[in-house]
């Protein structure tokens, strides 16, 4: 039963004000996709001349076309597609791994407790909250070290390490919440520790695994910190390519293929999102009110 | 859950006593060494000489005087304090109106929640790419309120060295609200349908009832609200980065867009160490208390 | 040397002592109920002979040999879990038959163990679904299986009964017997309702605060209580429990109880040695409702039936029988009365006391004050051969002292 359902009043001229506010305030919020959207499809003197709300009046996809294979970035003038390879190259295997440690950390820190579980979760929670300017500079030396700085496998590496907070709170919050008595009764019928987890939880945490895909997911393909202070060039990801493009200061700016490139590193973060709404709004959740 | 009974003989029992142990390891390693390892580093190069490569040469407190006596650095703590109180606030009512709107029966509730959310799943950098552009002064809001027959419309915050930091806020504001709104709207639904039912049998009218029933009890989500919204704030990077460079010269800096440019373009790595671990403990202070508060409850 | 033998076990979890020294021995076949109220430590000790819960001091013996140290698997035990633990993502085939399959028993002969199983239990039709498409008495059968086809040792059912609806716990109670007949095994079983303990058990452990109250077979728990804990848990409606005063009447010791329209007085005839020693101190006196009838449904043959006038306070039927309140020692008392009989509150009617069935309690000590404690659970249930011949109940003594 929702609170407003039973205080709504059948009030006609109050329920169309409420309708028409809440109808703004969609417009306002659809306003700078909108934009977005049909600004990367008009020729540029169009936008010189004409209305920023306007629909184009004759539709080109030379900007997209531009945006991803031959707009200049720094020197290299061969478009988006690069970098956004490169982030799906960093975000494979950091949402994967990452998963997969957080995953085993819940199940230890829920079902095999050991003295002083509290104090390692509480650590590795921190871990989700630390402003990240204090591991750039020894972040930034230990890549140097070992040989993987300005590389996307430098990333990889940083988005699981600063990854498992996140993925192992989720995962020890469901299994918190799964009954104890399974764990009992397999080890009664005589399954170890990896048969339990790999036979009895895993199967049962199909929610969970989509939350912490998506979350992360969303958070590394959207990750501008990390990448700008580690990589450079060729091994850059879309975030930081899409920001050298816009906010190079040389040339003619090109507002069309910006926001062609800005809708180029949005579109699988908002496919994601139409898709499993529900699962993205619960990692948001979790990942801000602990279970 | 208990502990297993201390298991005699058989290395394989044994293993699955320390099995637990063994596979927690690899992430504790990780955390233990690239978070705190890591803090601690930094906050030691914070007393160190270090410019441009690290020096481990003890330097006390020096660093942290330039810190403090940078005028840079003063912009930036102006600008946090007020880009995350504006952020905050803003936020924090919008969404909760939002909320309070959208649990009044609406029919499209689905369809507007997805609406009022989706900015959360965008880049900060596209964020920013997308208010720049549309509050761009020359191509942007201005020129399309002009062509709508407003002439005399002027909106140039965005290279307003007073203003741009506004421009920040709005964008900042649009791409949270909606979060907000749902975490609202899951404490709303939260509430005893029942007691609001005795509330207008007393006589309360809608508005009494929001804000004598309703809103006190959603606290918890207030809090927690708030504790998020200043998180994000203080990390908050990207989005700056992406609107405004900083700039108009330093006007729209904060202390995490100083760290960075002191870190890797000004070569000063004890400043940009302190302020990191200014940053680190202004969240701690916030972050800590509320995670051992909400860490305890769950326990009960 | 008996089956299992629990033998001074001890539980802590770190400063909090929940099992403090318990002992009990069962035979093979035997059927043990432990009950008692939330955080007696009843389901503790189950976790304990399961293996889940480590023992923090004393033995734990399954047919002789030391357990305390042995895994969980290798216990040949089986468990039925209160919430049935049935893993969601397995059908209930793959439900039953995964115990075997960890003990890498071949599928053919998995295959039919399941089925037999599945056939004892009458849910052959289930067998591909998964639990969440069963109802509760389904994956409540399905647990079992779980447990049964294992053929184990000794099986522990841990409150498995209490997420059922009424109509549904008593027809599996009868199952969960008749199985225990059919197959001979040897169950522990933990429990929170003393009805359940009654009707299932061929012994008793009542516990309470990590102690042993009481370890017997149902019978004699429910006649013979060690102490008012015992006697006030086990039977409902429960024991009434007033204050008497033990004195000397005419050469004879007898009760004596306030009420409202005089004293009323019944003669001891139980633990009478024992009592002696009480004589003009106050005792705390038990005698269960079916022992307090109308003066026609009196059992006049076993029983030494006392009568008395008292006014009733209020009369609940319940259709098989007929509860008739009223006050005795301060205390509101039941009586269980013919059903029909033409009784309302505010009338006076005389009351039937089988004295044999009364017990006493130190009121201080909450224990028993009996003549001696009986060598066996078993022998204390057997009736009582002292008791005083029906001669007594045509009564010099009883009555009341207006």
């Amino acid at each position: 039963m929702s609170a407003g359902a039973t205080v709504a009043r059948r009030n006609t001229l109050g329920r169309a004000l409420l309708y028409a506010v809440l109808a703004v305030f969609a417009i306002l919020y659809l306003m700078p996709l909108y934009v977005m959207l049909v600004t990367s499809f008009k020729p540029l003197e169009e936008i010189h001349q004409g209305n920023m709300l306007a629909l184009p009046d004759t539709w080109t996809f030379a900007p997209w076309r531009e945006a991803w294979g031959s707009a200049c970035i720094g020197l290299e003038c061969s478009g988006v597609h690069g970098y956004f390879f490169n982030s799906i190259k960093i975000v494979v295997p950091a949402v994967l791994i990452s998963g997969l440690l957080g995953a085993f950390n819940g199940y230890v820190l829920t079902k095999w407790r050991f003295r002083g579980h509290k104090i390692v979760f509480g650590l590795i929670l921190f871990s989700c909250f630390i402003p990240f300017q204090i591991i750039l500079l020894p972040m930034a030396r230990v890549l140097g070290i070992l040989h993987i700085a300005n590389s996307t496998t430098g990333l990889v590496l940083v988005h699981i390490v600063y990854g498992i907070g996140f993925t192992t709170l989720f995962f020890r919050n469901f299994y918190e919440s799964f009954p104890d008595e399974l764990v009992r009764a397999a080890k009664l019928d005589g399954a170890g520790f990896f048969t339990i987890f790999f036979r009895i939880l895993l199967p049962a945490s199909v929610p969970i695994i989509v939350v912490t895909i998506i979350w992360q997911f969303t958070n590394v393909w959207n990750d501008f910190l990390f990448g700008v202070s580690f990589t450079s060039g060729d091994s850059a990801p879309i975030t930081v390519a899409l920001n050298n493009l816009v906010n190079s200061s040389t040339g003619v700016k090109a507002y069309n293929v910006n926001m062609a490139a800005a809708m180029v590193a949005a579109v699988p973060t908002l496919i994601v999102y139409i898709l499993a709404g529900k699962y993205f709004l619960r990692g948001l959740m979790s990942g801000s009110v602990k279970g | 859950m208990s502990t297993p009974p201390s298991l005699r003989g058989g290395a394989r029992e044994r293993l699955q006593h320390w099995l637990p142990r063994l596979v927690l390891s690899p992430s504790f390693v990780l955390v233990l060494f690239f978070v705190y390892g890591f803090i601690l580093w930094t906050t030691y190069i914070s007393f160190s000489n270090s410019g441009m490569l690290p020096d481990y040469t003890w330097a006390g407190t020096r660093q942290w005087s330039r810190l403090w006596s940078s005028w840079t650095w003063g912009i930036a703590l102006h600008n946090i304090w007020v880009f995350g109180l504006l952020y905050i606030v803003t936020c924090t009512a919008l969404g909760l109106l939002l909320a309070i709107l959208l649990d009044q029966r609406i029919r499209a509730e689905g369809a507007l929640r997805t609406i009022y959310l989706y900015p959360m799943a965008l880049s900060f950098i596209v964020t920013g790419t997308a208010w720049q552009w549309f509050l761009n002064p020359g191509l942007g809001l201005e020129r399309t309120m002009h062509s709508l027959g407003w002439e005399s419309f002027s909106f140039n915050w965005l290279i307003d060295a007073n203003m741009a930091i506004y421009t920040v806020v709005i964008a900042a504001v649009w791409q949270a609200t909606g979060f907000i709104m749902a975490m609202f709207l899951a404490g709303l639904r939260g509430i005893d349908g029942e007691m609001i039912k005795a509330a207008q049998i007393d006589g309360a009218p809608t508005w009494k009832i929001y804000g004598r029933i309703i809103i006190p009890q959603l606290r918890p989500v207030f809090l927690s609200a708030i504790v998020v919204l200043a998180h994000l704030a203080i990390k908050s990077f990207d989005l700056i980065v992406a609107m405004t460079g900083g700039g108009p010269g330093n006007a729209t800096a904060v202390p995490a867009t100083f760290m960075y440019s002191y870190a890797f373009s000004r070569n000063e790595m004890g400043i940009a160490a302190a302020s990191a671990v200014f940053m680190l403990a202004v969240i701690a202070a916030l972050i800590i208390p509320y995670l051992y508060s909400e860490l305890r409850e769950s326990r009960s | 040397m008996s089956f299992l033998h629990i033998h001074n076990v001890h539980k802590r979890f770190g400063d909090t002592h929940v099992l403090k020294g318990i002992d009990i021995a069962i035979e093979k076949g035997d059927f043990l109920v432990l009950v008692g109220p939330s955080g007696c430590g009843k389901s503790t000790l189950l976790n304990m002979i399961a293996g889940l819960d480590a023992i923090s001091e004393g033995e734990l013996l399954l047919n002789g040999e030391r357990i305390n140290d042995v895994h969980p698997s290798r216990r040949d035990i089986a468990m039925v879990f209160q919430s049935y633990a049935l893993y969601p993502s397995m059908t209930v085939a793959g439900n039953i038959g995964f115990g075997l399959e960890m003990r890498k028993v071949a599928k053919a002969r998995r295959r039919e163990a399941i089925q037999r199983a599945a056939e004892l239990l009458q849910i052959e039709n289930l067998l591909d679904r998964k639990p969440a498409q069963l109802s509760g008495g389904q994956r409540q059968r399905v647990a079992m299986g779980r447990a049964l086809v294992r053929e184990p040792q000794l099986f522990l059912f841990d409150e498995p009964l209490s997420n059922l609806d009424a109509k549904l716990r008593v027809d599996m109670r009868t199952e969960i017997k008749q199985l225990h007949q059919r197959l001979g095994t040897t169950i522990v079983y933990v429990t929170h309702d003393q009805i359940e303990a009654m009707t299932l058990a061929t012994r008793i452990a009542v516990m309470r605060g990590g102690e042993l109250q009481q370890l017997g077979t149902p019978q004699a728990v429910y006649d013979d209580p060690n102490n008012l804990f015992v006697a006030g848990f086990m039977g409902s409606p429960s024991m009434n429990l007033v204050t008497a005063r033990i004195t000397r009447h005419e050469g004879r010791l007898v009760a004596r109880i306030a009420a409202p329209a005089g004293d009323v007085t019944l003669p001891i005839v139980r633990d009478r040695a024992a009592l002696e020693a009480w004589c003009d101190r106050d005792v705390m006196l038990g005698l269960r409702p079916e022992a307090i009838t109308d003066p026609a449904s009196a059992n006049r043959e076993d029983g030494d039936i006392h009568e008395a006038t008292l006014e009733i306070a209020l009369v609940e039927p319940t259709g098989a029988d007929l509860y008739v309140v009223t006050q005795l020692g301060g205390r509101s008392i039941n009586a269980r009365m013919r059903p029909g009989a033409p009784l309302s509150p505010g009338q006076s009617t005389r009351f039937a006391f089988d004295v044999s069935r009364m017990v006493a309690f130190d009121p201080e000590t909450e224990a028993r004050i009996r003549d001696e404690v009986p060598a066996t659970p078993d022998e204390a249930s057997t009736g009582h051969a002292d008791s005083t011949g029906n001669a007594d109940s045509t009564g010099n003594i009883l009555g009341q002292n207006a």
